[in-house]
């Protein structure tokens, strides 16, 4: 029973409360379902507004699944801690001497899959859609699809932290959030693009390096300043 | 005026505007007009110490932003604010007067030519400092949010500079006309040269005085609550 009066062990913070999330999520399915329901309408959407005598759908696909990933990523992440601002959860939360880089890392597992949950469904609906064959490298293509909603995930989880405590709300989020992307759709859109496209895996290197640069480089600012935001 | 920092400030943003009016002497009386662009190509005095006083502003409110989440000084939170709001002035400058000659050398208002992206990019990252400083209910809460947008935002500005630098090399626009050559003219460069000086002496002027009231501000708050 030692370990119970130690202080926690960081480690143990960041899966209990990334199992935290995911267990609010499992037995609510508010998020998941409202952003599964999201990502196949706006496949629907999407296909009516393309005309395609003009554009072939596979050509833009790829620019279609980062925006889409970061729209439906906004709907699920920008409620995270709505969600726990009921009856002074998260604050019960901050009174509990855990690391808050620990809670950050935590929450952003949690949120990371789920939204990669929810790229993975985008590509299986816009592949039927849009009548993709995914190319000659297919986990590429999903390596490439996860270093970048890493990278969206842990900037998303921080300022959606920072806009459910101000007067705006979520409606904040993406005049702070977007500016900051441009890189993560820059060098993603591109990889995926050429990666559905058929071309080589090295053509697409310096891209996925980008990317994977954008997400450490996310993650640790994240870490390094939630707790500037979550304290009172 | 109390105190000395004030009189600093009148006396550089002063300099800074009669090093300006001497900017613009030089600009439309003495220096040489460009040979492919012609009389267009005098913006350029404006708009460069424009931008390099933009991307100044913001480096000082990452640093003072910095600060202020590590010493909790209030006064490095008050630079920061000056900064930024001196900053949103000539961001506006740099995105007026680039399209304005782009619209003549390039034959458009817009392109992404990285720069010009960036630097619009740079503008909603201060709109965003801006916003969030006056959506908290408590202004220190405000501050410290505002602190940290700065700071990612510096760190992300590299980021965004590469990217959008390397998405331009994938999309080569066939209208421009390259603006400038990396030889100038000795008298164009000493033109853009004071140009820089008058910019950074308005600007640090400005930022002196908007410190100032801000530091006003803040002792009438504590007077009031007391």
């Amino acid at each position: 029973m030692k370990s119970r009066h130690a202080e926690p062990a960081w480690m143990r913070v960041v899966v209990a409360v990334a199992v935290k999330d995911l267990r609010i999520e499992f037995r609510t399915r508010a998020r998941s379902f409202t952003m599964a329901g999201f990502v196949v309408l706006v496949g629907v959407l999407f296909n009516y507004s393309i005309d395609q005598t003009l554009v072939r759908p596979q050509e833009i696909a790829s620019g279609l699944t980062w925006i889409t990933l970061i729209l439906s990523g906004l709907i699920g992440v920008g409620r995270t801690f709505t969600i726990e601002a009921r009856d002074g959860a998260f604050e019960g939360l901050l009174l509990t001497p855990a690391p808050r880089d620990a809670i950050y890392l935590g929450k952003v597992i949690a949120n990371f899959l789920l939204v990669y949950a929810i790229v993975l469904l985008t590509v299986g609906v816009f592949g039927i859609f849009f009548h993709l064959d995914y190319g000659n490298h297919p986990l590429a293509l999903l390596l490439c699809l996860a270093a970048g909603t890493l990278g969206f995930v842990a900037l998303a989880t921080l300022f959606g932290a920072l806009t459910a405590s101000t007067s705006l709300g979520e409606s904040l989020l993406p005049i702070l959030l977007f500016p900051l992307l441009v890189p993560m759709v820059v060098y993603g859109a591109s990889a995926s693009g050429r990666l559905l496209a058929g071309r080589p895996i090295t053509e697409v290197m310096g891209q996925m390096r980008m990317l994977t640069a954008f997400a450490v480089l996310a993650l640790g600012a994240g870490a390094a300043l939630f707790g500037q935001i979550v304290e009172d | 005026m109390k105190g000395r920092t004030g009189w600093i400030g009148v006396a550089l943003a002063l300099a800074g505007v009669a090093m300006s009016l001497v900017t613009l002497w030089l600009v439309f009386f003495r220096v040489g007009t460009d040979f492919r662009q012609g009389i267009v190509q005098r913006i350029f005095y404006l708009h460069v110490p424009a931008a390099w006083v933009a991307f100044m502003a913001f480096g000082i409110v990452a640093l003072a932003s910095a600060v202020y989440l590590w010493l909790g000084d209030e006064r490095a939170d008050m630079a920061a604010l000056s900064a930024a709001e001196g900053g949103m002035v000539f961001t506006a400058i740099v995105l007026t007067s680039g399209p304005l000659w782009g619209k003549i050398a390039w034959g458009t208002y817009w392109t992404w030519e990285p720069r010009l992206t960036l630097t619009l990019l740079l503008g909603f990252i201060y709109v965003g400092y801006m916003m969030v400083r006056r959506a908290t209910e408590s202004p220190e809460r405000g501050k410290r949010f505002a602190a940290v947008v700065g700071i990612i935002g510096a760190i992300n500005i590299p980021l965004i500079h590469m990217s959008v630098y390397w998405f331009r090399s994938l999309h080569p626009d066939p209208v421009v006309l390259k603006p400038d050559g990396p030889t100038l003219d000795a008298d164009m460069l000493q033109t853009l040269l004071v140009g820089l000086v008058a910019f950074t002496l308005l600007f640090t002027g400005l930022m002196i005085l908007r410190y100032r009231v801000e530091r006003a501000r803040h002792a009438l708050d504590i007077r009031e609550a007391t």
